[in-house]
């Protein structure tokens, strides 16, 4: 046996919590009780995520209009579906990497719009990326080198319970540096959850306020970091001092949370990157978007990989489309500007199914069977990423490509599996 | 079992000596073959007028991983015909894929294959997103691949380095990293100074101590070259060395030489690291210099990373540098990170325009260090894609470096200052098809030791490229009239005739396992990824690239 091959499976193999994009692999799931458990970790989101697991989810069968049927015969409906569509919608995406590329070959064969249900989170990175470009940092990064913390919004502790103790920050030293400090910018009506401001484990933090919105905080602040007066008014005298901070910090990082910003998010996004910049040229500082859960940051990295544009955009008879505002999943649907919708979502964390009058294939975790009863659906239960299957999946900070390991044996086909057979009865039906 | 023989081609195959004779060549089982007596071939094609060489291999070229992603994802105004959408492929075995200079993974395996391409190694792969990069090259159809992973800029490196570490330590880490990333080999990109920009330093000489850890980029560069002679890693240490577009950055390129002494490396796109500060403009051309060193120093081989004149984009480990010239980006835009206590990135569109000054200069230096270096065993013709232009340019490289009256014409056409006085105008050289046919297959293949690769005799893999011939090199390298991919039919003037999956070309240095017990430690302490994670299986590996068959490269017994 050759070194690579034995540090491989050196011992037991870590698990890689699938229902967050911080990709946690530091704990596990014990599988043997009827209701599954964290094991080293108390995580809410990993915690609720798992009650859909074990005793937790329902046996579930393939469907097609609400009646049980073999597989077989579920993927032959579903590509009458698809065949008899002129513009179909693929949406959720909630697969990882194999499902993607699966499903690119579909989606470029059949003209497909591609949207994820996190779509427009996604978007607001996006946008301001392309506008503008940004400057980010990773995980590890931040827990070895940043010593100032801006969270925009909110704490990240609700949607991300695991992130500071990813950053290192809690407990108050890590790695025998003093940890980093701080800063939440809010509204100034915002109260504080409870468990934030009791604060016993975490290390402290100091909350800047806010009067208006995010958006003009967040501008106001990249103006004052950039040195120049804004307003003068006592209500900018918090937001003066935080960008003196800034300034005066070794290596600043401004996070938020994509899946929190308002509708037009792509301008707070594009203030954070201001500020960034602004700071880069004489000091140091990045950028930690977080989001791109359920796999849509992973979809949307795969997708402009095979193809060279990202997610909303399709293979149409004119060519390659990228049309941002136009293909937006939730607008295509209520407009009716597309006849058929394969909705995917393998998690169990992803938004139910579109109730819609459009013929949907739905391939799901078995707890969206319910949200897939009604007529011309077909609902075709998949594995889970990292529970049923292995997989891969981009963690929050796209630069960490982690595999996903299978806990269990949940007997169920994964996506790709299903796309691929799916494509298989598409092409033996083309002429 | 069927034999085909490719009749009465003019082959050049610089392995064997061979250079323009017509010859015979027969294909059995995805691999060249010598005919036994009496024996006959099944099927033939007839070459007469047309030229063979192996299939083209490009030894640095950005098409995996994720900044050329980040690049797709900055830029998806590049991904238009003009007014237009980009058409779909035409070609029912083609998927739908954006060309230019950002294109997506399947036009990028399309695209090198109708070119006569068979292999293309990324050379900048992260361990921690090396899965990744093995994905994007697994989705590059019919083409083989490798990469080389990163170090150099890693924080436990430079730490190990500051501490004065056992070398053998240090070595076993490179030798774990190569295992763990299923790499063909390493890079180290402005040694220590992507970890240095992460502390706000902004430059870094080859004796200037990085301002945390105290080391210097020669003491990496000279640690990193020793560790892969010693691991056996064919392919020596990839340099992309300091101070990269710096005006005088010559001297850095000098001083990194010197730094070997006398071990073997590969120093990267060296067009961009041959810049003086003669003249009015305080920038001028080192390639002499540079190429009298590597005269001079055997142990030495570069490809050249030419640039071409138009939109292309810039994607680079090199976080100091790229956020330096970040005030040039055209569009204005750009992306940087600093990943992972580990590496960086930074990409920056660029369009190189013939009537700047600078611009016009760097496409003379790169022409002239190609006609400069004596050995062309050493020199691989590479545009660093897509940092200097998009590969789809190399038959124009080709025509560029063939014919000497074709140069001229383009030369006259550029910046007046550069037409008038580079002293490319003085180089009479035009290098041959045997040239050629070294700098872009059979060097190569010797550069990153794959044996069955990047020749034509017996034992070959059957990768092959017909082109037929015209004096415009141009247009005979643009469209090959056969391609060959492991003795399959995979292009056809032009034209995709089949998209197997391609291989994954990696080594498997041994090492002293004892490392793993540092490095376990290390990442629990950093919050890293879970050590447990990091190293990629064969099984695992296989699915990352599609399904492709792994192709390991033996190393070379260790002369310590």
């Amino acid at each position: 046996m050759s070194a690579h091959e034995s540090t491989a499976s050196g011992s037991a193999a870590p698990w890689t919590c699938p229902f967050c994009p911080l990709l946690c692999d530091g704990f596990g799931v014990a599988t043997h009780a009827a209701d599954w458990a964290l094991v080293g970790s108390d995580c809410s989101r990993a915690r609720t995520a798992l009650s859909r697991f074990g005793s937790g989810a329902p046996s579930v069968q393939t469907m097609v209009d609400g009646v049980a049927c073999d597989p077989d015969a579920a993927i032959a409906a579903a590509a009458r579906v698809i065949e008899a569509s002129r513009q179909p919608l693929f949406g959720g995406l909630g697969t990882d990497v194999a499902g993607a590329r699966a499903l690119y070959t579909l989606a470029a064969r059949t003209g497909a719009i591609c949207d994820a249900a996190g779509g427009a989170a996604l978007w607001h990175g996006l946008h301001a990326l392309q506008d503008r470009g940004a400057f980010t940092t990773t995980l590890a990064e931040v827990r070895a080198r940043a010593d100032l913390i801006v969270c925009f919004g909110a704490l990240p502790d609700e949607r991300y319970p695991e992130f500071r103790r990813r950053i290192g920050v809690v407990g108050g030293v890590a790695d025998g540096r003093s940890a980093a400090q701080i800063i939440v910018l809010q509204p100034a009506h915002a109260t504080l959850p409870a468990a934030q401001t009791a604060g016993s484990e975490a290390a402290p933090f100091d909350v800047v306020p806010f009067d208006g919105d995010l958006f003009d905080a967040a501008a106001m602040l990249a103006a004052l970091v950039a040195g120049r007066t804004v307003g003068g008014d006592a209500a900018s005298a918090p937001l003066a001092a935080l960008a003196e901070r800034l300034r005066a910090a070794r290596y600043a990082v401004l996070v938020y949370e994509t899946g929190r910003l308002p509708a037009q998010g792509a301008l707070i996004v594009e203030a954070i990157n201001r500020v960034v910049a602004t700071l880069n040229q004489r000091t140091r500082a990045a950028a930690l978007p977080l989001g791109g859960a359920d796999g849509a940051s992973t979809v949307n990295a795969v997708f402009t990989w095979l193809s060279g544009l990202p997610l909303r955009s399709r293979a149409a008879p004119i060519g390659l489309e990228h049309e941002p505002l136009r293909f937006d999943a939730q607008r295509l649907l209520a407009d009716h500007a597309v006849d058929a919708l394969l909705w995917i979502a393998s998690y169990g964390t992803e938004p139910a199914p579109p109730q819609t009058d459009v013929p949907r294939i739905v391939l799901g975790h078995p707890s969206f069977a319910a949200a897939a009863q009604g007529r011309s659906t077909v609902f075709i239960p998949v594995s889970t990423p990292g529970i049923g299957s292995a997989g891969h999946l981009l963690r929050t900070d796209g630069s960490v490509m982690l595999p996903l390991h299978g806990v269990h044996d949940d007997g169920l086909p994964t996506v790709a599996d299903v796309v691929k057979r799916l494509t298989q009865a598409l092409q033996g039906a083309a002429p | 079992m069927s034999t085909l023989r490719l009749r009465g081609g003019r082959v050049f195959d610089p392995a064997s000596g061979v250079d323009g004779q017509v010859r015979d060549l027969f294909v059995r089982d995805g691999r060249i073959v010598d005919l036994a007596p009496g024996e006959a071939a099944s099927d033939e094609i007839d070459l007469a007028g047309c030229s063979v060489m192996a299939g083209g291999i490009d030894m640095h070229t950005h098409i995996g991983g994720g900044k050329v992603n980040l690049a797709r994802l900055l830029l998806p105004e590049m991904q238009r015909s003009g007014p237009n959408p980009i058409a779909l492929p035409s070609n029912p075995l083609e998927l739908a894929s954006c060309s230019g200079c950002t294109p997506g993974t399947l036009a990028t395996g399309y695209r090198y294959v109708e070119m006569g391409y068979t292999a293309a190694f990324e050379p900048a792969m992260m361990a921690c997103n090396a899965r990744h990069a093995h994905m994007e090259m697994g989705d590059t159809p019919i083409l083989d691949h490798g990469a080389y992973v990163m170090l150099g800029n890693d924080e436990l490196f430079l730490q190990m380095l500051a501490r004065g570490e056992d070398f053998q330590r240090v070595r076993d880490y490179v030798g774990w990293t190569v295992n763990a990333a299923k790499a063909m080999g390493v890079k180290v990109v402005n040694p220590g100074g992507i970890s240095a920009f992460k502390f706000n330093q902004r430059k870094l000489d080859v004796d200037e101590n990085h301002v945390h850890w105290q080391v210097t980029p020669r003491q990496v560069v000279h640690t990193l070259a020793k560790a892969l002679r010693e691991l056996g890693v064919p392919h020596p240490l990839h340099i992309h060395g300091s101070n990269l577009g710096v005006a005088g950055n010559i001297q850095s390129t000098l001083e990194t030489i010197a730094a070997l002494e006398g071990l073997p490396a590969h120093l990267t796109h060296v067009q961009f690291h041959a810049y003086g500060t003669e003249g009015p403009k305080k920038f001028s051309s080192a390639a002499l210099q540079l190429a009298e060193a590597v005269n001079a120093n055997p142990n030495v081989s570069i490809d050249v990373g030419q640039i071409m004149f138009g939109q292309t984009v810039t994607a680079s480990g090199d976080t100091m540098r790229q956020h330096a010239q970040s005030g040039l980006a055209s569009p204005r835009k750009w992306i940087g990170a600093d990943i992972e206590c580990e590496a960086g990135c930074g990409v920056v569109p660029f369009r190189y325009r013939d009537q700047n000054f600078v611009n016009a200069l760097q496409w003379a230096i790169g022409l002239e260090i190609f006609l400069l270096v004596n050995d062309p065993w050493r020199v691989v013709l590479t545009t660093d894609h897509p940092n200097g232009g998009p590969f789809t340019s190399y038959p124009h490289l080709i025509r560029l470096l063939m014919d000497r009256s074709f140069r001229a014409e383009q030369l006259a056409k550029l910046h007046p200052d550069v037409a008038a006085h580079a002293a490319l105008n003085s180089i009479k050289r035009e290098l041959t098809l045997y040239e050629i046919a070294i700098m872009t297959r059979a060097a190569p293949a010797r550069l990153l030791g794959l044996k069955d690769r990047g020749h034509l005799g017996a034992g070959a893999a059957a990768d092959i490229a017909v082109y037929r011939d015209d004096a415009d090199r141009e247009a005979m390298f643009t469209t090959p009239a056969y391609v060959f991919k492991d003795g399959a039919l995979v292009a056809r003037e032009g034209r995709i005739t089949a998209t197997p999956v391609g291989g994954t070309h990696f080594v498997a240095p041994d090492y002293d396992r004892g490392i793993e017990k540092t490095l376990r430690k290390y990442h629990a302490a950093h919050g890293l990824v879970n050590f447990d994670q990091l190293a990629i299986g064969h099984d695992e590996l296989c699915s990352c690239c599609n399904g492709g068959r792994l192709l390991p490269a033996a190393c070379f017994e260790a002369a310590s």
